[in-house]
């Protein structure tokens, strides 16, 4: 059975149910954890950076 | 007598709607809760209040006021007070929870996240409950863009649930602002239930040394700026509440602004919190609030608190395998992710010392907690930048 053609559709407490809702919250949940932790690692590296730039200049003064 | 039958016209409105009574509970139940249990009270007894307003009858603080499928509101005649309030804080600019953040940004200091980085990562993980709530409302039918709404409920963070659900246009505003105040008072609840179901004693243990890093001021001032920057860059539809939220960190990170900063933190956070309860009641009206979905919503959002709770406490246990003995991470740390700040940290502190009264967490978990202010944030935004592409 091809798995990647299956569709889903029942009807459930609020509404109907459709397989293309359901891979979509899926995929909404992959992308959205890993854009958060992109954004987060990024700004980690940020602050490293300023602690760098901005560690030395206090060291200096 | 006819000319007194206004005496008897909302009476009579009323026997026609009895919901607007059912209504009248809630709302004395929220300003219950408020007043007795000290539950958010600057936010559930505006909105307890504004669920009595809206829900007298005759035109009121209303207007004449159709709402179509939708959920955009039609006013023949002048708009009454909440709903002039609705429009224009909210429908039209979503003001009112930006400039909240103006306050909340310079109520934060982000001195233990900035000496403590890495906690940073537990202010991501501790958003998995958003994603997974949106995946339950869907099997549960709600359409995307209110199962979206529904799971940001789980960012802890009020005025970013509302923010998304206005944007998104969902019909379950009222239910999510009421779910998202409620549940942030009860972290103190909600989160040591959560985190004893996937920690051992032995875990709750764990000591961290603290050891912080000092941090410049320039550093302090540039942080707000380039989060800014890179939040614009990489997630264009968090800018508002981020750049909003890095405005007020601004201004007290300057040093040159002490009189703003403590208008931010004090009158104008206020100020907007007043309004702001009042006005989400618009969307308590008995004949959009009182059906199935809003107490499955309510359900639902109990449920993204806990698995955001349980991201951050299941994300700090796969980091400790890896982690050599002596610098691992107490996974209660990783609880504090989430953004009711200082609740959570207050809380996971409170754990500590139940279970050894020596062992201090405090300043890890509000490092964690203020990255749990800008995951909620960021969330907020990469939601709304999925919607584009999904509800497209």
């Amino acid at each position: 059975m091809n798995l990647t053609t299956l569709a889903i559709a029942f009807q459930s407490v609020i509404g109907p149910v459709e397989s293309d809702a359901i891979d979509h919250s899926l995929e909404l949940m992959g992308k959205g954890m890993l854009g958060i932790f992109i954004v987060m690692v990024l700004i980690y590296a940020l602050i490293v950076g300023l602690d760098k730039v901005t560690g030395g200049k206090k060291e200096k003064q | 007598m006819s000319e007194f039958s206004f005496l008897v016209d909302g009476v009579q409105t009323m026997a026609a709607n009895p919901k607007m009574l059912v209504m009248w509970v809630v709302g004395a139940l929220l300003i219950w809760l408020a007043i007795e249990k000290d539950f958010e009270p600057a936010l559930l007894l505006p909105m307890g209040f504004g669920a009595i307003l809206v829900n007298l009858p005759l035109p009121g603080v209303l207007g004449n006021i159709a709402v179509d499928a939708a959920g955009h509101t039609t006013v023949e005649g002048a708009p009454g007070i909440v709903t002039w309030l609705f429009q224009t804080g909210i429908e039209t600019s979503e003001a009112f929870p930006l400039l909240l953040f103006v306050g909340i940004g310079a109520m934060i200091d982000f001195g233990p996240l900035l000496s403590n980085p890495r906690m940073l990562l537990f202010g991501g993980a501790a958003q998995f409950g958003i994603f997974l709530t949106v995946v339950l409302a869907v099997l549960l039918g709600f359409p995307l863009k209110d199962a979206m709404s529904i799971g940001v409920i789980g960012a802890a963070d009020g005025p970013t649930s509302i923010l998304v659900s206005q944007t998104l246009g969902s019909a379950y505003m009222g239910a999510i602002a009421v779910a998202a105040y409620s549940y942030m008072a009860l972290v103190p609840v909600i989160q040591p239930l959560a985190i004893k179901l996937v920690t051992t004693k032995k875990e709750r243990m764990i000591r961290m040394p603290y050891n912080p890093k000092s941090v410049t001021k320039t550093t302090k001032i540039l942080f707000p700026i380039v989060v800014t920057l890179i939040a614009g860059m990489i997630a264009p539809d968090s800018v508002a509440l981020v750049g909003f939220l890095m405005f007020g960190n601004l201004i007290r990170e300057s040093g040159r602004l002490e009189s703003l900063s403590q208008t931010a933190q004090g009158p104008l956070a206020n100020l907007i919190t007043i309004f702001l309860g009042i006005t989400i009641a618009f969307t308590m009206q008995a004949d959009r609030f009182l059906n199935i979905g809003t107490l499955i919503v309510m359900a639902l959002g109990l449920f993204a608190f806990i698995f955001d709770t349980i991201g951050g406490v299941v994300f700090a246990k796969i980091l400790n395998i890896f982690l050599p003995q002596g610098k691992k991470i107490n996974p209660m740390v990783g609880g504090a992710g989430i953004s009711a700040f200082p609740m959570s940290s207050r809380v996971i502190q409170k754990m500590a010392l139940k279970e050894d009264n020596q062992n201090h967490l405090l300043m890890h978990a509000v490092g964690a907690n203020v990255a749990g202010q800008i995951g909620s944030v960021v969330a907020g935004g990469i939601i709304l930048s999925l919607a584009k592409v999904f509800l497209a």
